[in-house]
């Protein structure tokens, strides 16, 4: 029978709750930054001149079409080559940004495109200018239908931060990595990765579930 | 049943160990050796670069050249027999192998089961870093980013000797944290000499070692009591070092000399 230690654990825990604590920021960065990425690259695909709209094309292949650990190495160990160095934890949030900001302009776009085009008629008919009709009349609605899907593929992201390890920035999964090699008790430390990442999923999973209900409630109840 | 099944286990694993002392106890000398007219040598041949097997299925490497240095100054045929990290003493306990040229890190605890002969060969791990840079201390590595492989021996070692504002960096493995360095990510790696010769194959010149903080030495084991054999070895190890070939082997293997601490070490 396995005897479990968790002193080691225990007392290592202020290192894990550091590392977790990046992986909460650089999530939580990566999803601001990338949902302006996206709700850009969206606008751009749905209503954008013609080679802005192969450039986002070409983007969006290239980032769902290629593993994120590949994506991860080539911006720290590849851009260095073009002169462009990065710390570790600056390379990984610009990875995430990158690879949320693909996958996010398809949910959002996918948002747009359920707008009915007469909406946007009504729109121009009662004078709104441009953007107004694009941030009322099209963003809010599309937002409001991908709202599940843009949250899944946020808790997706964190969980995909763990990879950033690899290129030695300090998230959680770097912490549990160092943790263990240094006690080698590796089922107790995992078990409270797991945990640990399993806590921050769901407790953002609330949250957005509040987000929902006070930002969305529009126009039903107004 | 389970029980006398147990009582069987027990006498012959208690046959085994008798078998076996019996054996350990045969001290062995170069005579012996030389009439056979063979020399059975057992090395690792996954730990490059010192046992890797080559491109025609064969044993090759630093020590596989030693080893076959040895039946050249004895005059006999070697046989090389491939040995793994937790096996290589009880292969030269069980008679198996009449040396272990097998990279086997002297240190007091092996002492007690095998005899080691003086170094020939050793690997020490140091701080690398750009030829220019100005390093030459453990207080120099403040504020500098120095990359090393997680929960290395050279992790272990960086992070004992850098002052607290040295920004530890740590990858996976050796060649990402050399990635690193070679992409300009970080200023310094802590590496072994082994890889750091391979550091400046990619990069010739371009990096040096700029701190070294530990050496582990290596020796030729013979069997515990085989005085007369330990001491045909140590005067075989006296001799290439005098004259350059073990050298040249190093050189062949790792891209430099036989580092001073090898070379100059005592039994």
């Amino acid at each position: 029978m396995y005897e479990f230690n968790f002193a080691p654990v225990i007392a290592g825990l202020d290192q894990l709750l550091i590392g977790a604590w990046l992986t909460i920021q650089l999530s939580c960065a990566a999803m601001l930054l990338g949902l302006i990425v996206s709700v850009f690259c969206a606008w751009g695909k749905t209503s954008g001149i013609t080679p802005l709209r192969w450039v986002i094309d070409a983007y969006i292949e290239i980032i769902r079409n290629t593993p994120f650990l590949v994506q991860i190495f080539f911006i720290f160990f590849g851009l260095p080559s073009l002169g462009l160095r990065l710390t570790p934890n600056s390379a990984a949030l610009l990875a995430l940004v990158v690879n949320f900001g693909a996958y996010g302009t398809e949910i959002i776009r996918a948002g747009i495109e359920s707008i009915h085009k007469g909406q946007v008629e009504a729109g121009t008919a009662l004078g709104l200018s441009r953007l107004q009709i694009f941030r009322y009349i099209i963003m809010k609605p599309a937002l409001r239908t991908v709202y599940p899907a843009l949250t899944s593929q946020f808790i997706y992201l964190m969980l995909t931060s763990s990879v950033v390890s690899a290129i030695s920035a300090d998230d959680l999964a770097a912490a549990g990595n160092n943790l263990q090699s240094a006690t080698f008790a590796s089922f107790e430390v995992y078990i409270v990765v797991t945990l640990i990442y399993l806590v921050m999923s769901v407790g953002f999973s609330t949250i957005f579930a509040m987000i929902e209900k006070a930002a969305f409630k529009y126009p039903l109840s107004r | 049943m389970n029980i006398s099944r147990r009582m069987m286990m027990a006498a012959i694993g208690a046959g085994l160990m008798m078998g076996a002392m019996a054996t350990a106890a045969a001290a062995q000398t170069v005579e012996d050796i030389k009439a056979a007219g063979k020399v059975k040598i057992g090395m690792l041949v996954d730990f490059p670069p010192f046992g890797i097997i080559n491109a025609n299925n064969e044993p090759d490497g630093y020590d596989a050249d030693v080893a076959k240095l040895i039946g050249k100054e004895w005059g006999v045929e070697v046989q090389i027999v491939p040995v793994t990290g937790p096996n290589r003493i009880p292969y030269l306990q069980s008679n198996q192998v009449d040396l272990l040229v097998a990279s086997l890190g002297i240190t007091e605890e092996r002492a007690k089961s095998v005899d080691f002969s003086q170094p020939y060969a050793g690997i020490s791990i140091g701080v690398f870093g750009a030829t220019d840079a100005a390093v030459s201390k453990p207080e120099d590595l403040s504020g500098k980013a120095i990359g090393v492989a997680r929960a290395s021996t050279q992790d272990t070692a960086v992070t004992k000797v850098a002052p607290a504002d040295a920004k530890i960096q740590r990858f996976d493995d050796d060649a990402s944290a050399v990635q690193a360095l070679l992409s300009g990510q970080v200023e310094l790696i802590g590496v072994s000499n082994v890889v750091a010769a391979q550091i400046d194959k990619a990069a010739p010149g371009r990096f040096a070692q700029k701190l070294e903080l530990s050496q582990q030495v290596q020796g030729i084991a013979v069997r515990k009591g085989s005085t007369e054999l330990l001491t045909a070895v140590n005067a075989f190890i006296d001799k290439v070092k005098a004259d350059g070939e073990l050298n040249k082997i190093h050189e062949k293997w790792l891209g430099a000399p036989l580092p001073d601490f090898v070379a100059t070490a005592e039994k």
